[in-house]
């Protein structure tokens, strides 16, 4: 039995509209072979829970480029809410040094800044995929 | 995945539900589970496949299908098939954003899946996945294909209804009278139907069905705009008029049978102190599984004999009591073939070789979930008595 491609969801919360970052990463994690559920901009929290839901996703990566990691730390609640905290969360884009600490204390597990290596997201995501599935794999 | 987990999604739990379709897509031990206990559950569901060339409006039109259907008050399971990287395995499952006004709703539930190098237009699990939405409630069950070429013809298996979406544009009438796709069609939907070439596509495939033999049972023409809903009600009537619905591979008396026997393994001791839990059951037949413990061991660290023995007649126990009258082991034999470990997941089957009025000669294979290896045999004959099982008066 081949063990199962991770599955991340790529998306965007919030107003920001700027997606070519998204679309990039989702480029990358699908040529390193995994399965992507890639979403347009401006998703609601509540779809991202449900999406993540339905889809039984490992990880979600959000990409923030105008503010919209502030909003990240009530989706983290919302994830907790639907018993849904083995999902681990990234975050990618501009966020301030002193926001970052804000988003880790939130749960959020890795936050990636402009000038981040492809290959170093890729590797995080294997890892972190590996981690929900030991988690998931406890609460089973 | 623990059988607790299983019931939960069957109940309709979301996310339990999205925990056994990657189960499914694991295979395995628990994909067996999880198959053995939504066997007795499906058949209800309206199983509807969408089908057409990449591009040509699937999603969307999937969409406005849902919001229809819901307006009608029916809930909505959708499989949506995303083509695997043939050199990386990887995907990108885009299909459900199109389909994105419903996702705050909980009477619809959308699940992507990679074809993970699975041909013929749908992914390896996708017949299990139905089964599973059909078996936890869901009223209609879509299937998106992958973008399908002439010959993706696999959903005519698993579908009540075949919808073969036509793009206007995409050839000239000689494409239509071609063999492959356009033959498994129940429906016809012309999307797209505001571009100006979409009048002649219907028309193309009018003239295609013209000349087929069967003339009284020619699939419906549609011509639809699903972005701004023009057709899309037409559509839905012809789906709900379908006289196939909810008539897919029903067993027999199978829902009856499970009920009861479920009833006799809860008011059994036996079963409670050994875990012995029922996965599936129909008339004459009864599935266990059990998960080899600590006190299942023998002294020489492995499952116990008598603990298969006990295993197996408590399966052969409820086949031969699933028609309603009492029958008790008269003589059983088993020969045990491979050793069990601690952790091994088991599961026996019984199955009814023969049965008289008053004499049932019964079989139960054992075998170990994770790889199918065979463990242990029995047969039983059973003695038949003139009155119902004593767990049945308690209902």
């Amino acid at each position: 039995m081949a063990a199962r491609p991770p599955r991340v969801i790529v998306t965007k919360i919030g107003f920001d509209g700027h997606d070519r970052g998204s679309r990039v990463i989702s480029a990358t994690l699908r040529d390193a072979g995994m399965e992507v559920i890639y979403t347009p901009p401006w998703q609601e929290i509540a779809t991202v829970v449900k999406l993540a839901t339905e889809e039984d996703a490992d990880v979600i990566g959000i990409s923030s480029l105008a503010t919209d990691h502030l909003i990240i730390p009530q989706l983290m609640d919302a994830l907790r809410n639907a018993g849904l905290s083995d999902v681990q969360v990234i975050v990618g884009g501009i966020v301030p040094a002193k926001d970052e600490a804000r988003l880790l204390e939130a749960g959020v597990a890795r936050v990636f800044h402009p000038g981040a290596a492809l290959d170093d997201v890729v590797t995080d995501v294997i890892a972190l995929t590996a981690k929900r599935r030991q988690l998931q794999g406890e609460s089973a | 995945m623990d059988t607790a987990l299983i019931f939960k999604a069957l109940e309709g739990d979301r996310r339990a539900i999205g925990r056994a379709i990657s189960a499914l897509e694991d295979g395995g031990a628990s994909a067996y589970a999880i198959r053995q206990a939504t066997a007795a559950r499906q058949g209800r569901a309206h199983v509807i496949g969408v089908t057409g060339p990449p591009g040509g409006g699937k999603s969307t039109l999937v969409s406005a299908m849902i919001r229809g259907l819901r307006e009608r008050g029916m809930t909505v399971a959708v499989v949506a098939v995303d083509p695997s990287s043939p050199f990386t395995g990887g995907a990108v499952l885009g299909d459900r954003i199109r389909m994105g006004e419903r996702q705050s709703d909980d009477g619809v539930f959308i699940r992507s899946l990679a074809s993970r190098g699975h041909l013929g237009g749908l992914a390896t699990a996708a017949a299990d996945v139905i089964d599973l939405f059909d078996a936890a409630g869901f009223d209609v069950v879509i299937v998106e294909t992958v973008g399908a070429g002439q010959s993706e013809v696999e959903i005519t298996r698993f579908a009540d209804t075949r919808i073969v979406v036509c793009p206007p544009g995409l050839g000239d009438d000689v494409q239509a009278i071609k063999a492959g796709i356009l033959e498994i069609a129940d429906v016809f939907v012309v999307t797209k139907a505001d571009l100006p070439d979409s009048r002649k596509t219907a028309s193309d495939l009018r003239a295609m069905l013209a000349l087929r033999k069967d003339q009284c049972h020619l699939p419906p023409v549609l011509q639809v705009v699903a972005t701004s809903g023009d057709g899309v009600d037409k559509l839905v009537e012809v789906l709900l008029q379908r006289p196939e619905r909810g008539k897919r591979h029903a067993v027999d008396g199978a829902q009856e049978a499970y009920r009861q026997l479920s009833g006799f393994i809860a008011q059994d001791n036996v079963a409670n102190l050994l875990g012995f839990e029922l996965v599936a059951a129909a008339k004459g037949t009864a599935t266990l599984r059990m998960k080899v413990q600590r006190k299942h061991i023998n002294f020489n660290g492995k499952c116990h004999g008598g603990i298969l023995f006990s295993f197996g007649d408590m399966a052969l126990g409820l086949a031969c009591n699933s028609h309603g009258k009492l029958a008790t082991l008269v003589d059983g034999q088993m020969s045990i073939s491979t050793a069990v470990d601690e952790g091994d997941w088991l599961i026996a089957h019984a199955s009814e070789v023969s049965r008289s009025r008053k004499i049932g000669s019964y079989q139960v294979r054992i075998f170990r979930a994770s790889d199918n290896a065979h463990i242990a045999l029995i047969h039983g004959t059973v003695y038949v008595l003139d009155r119902p099982p004593v767990g049945a008066n308690d209902e």
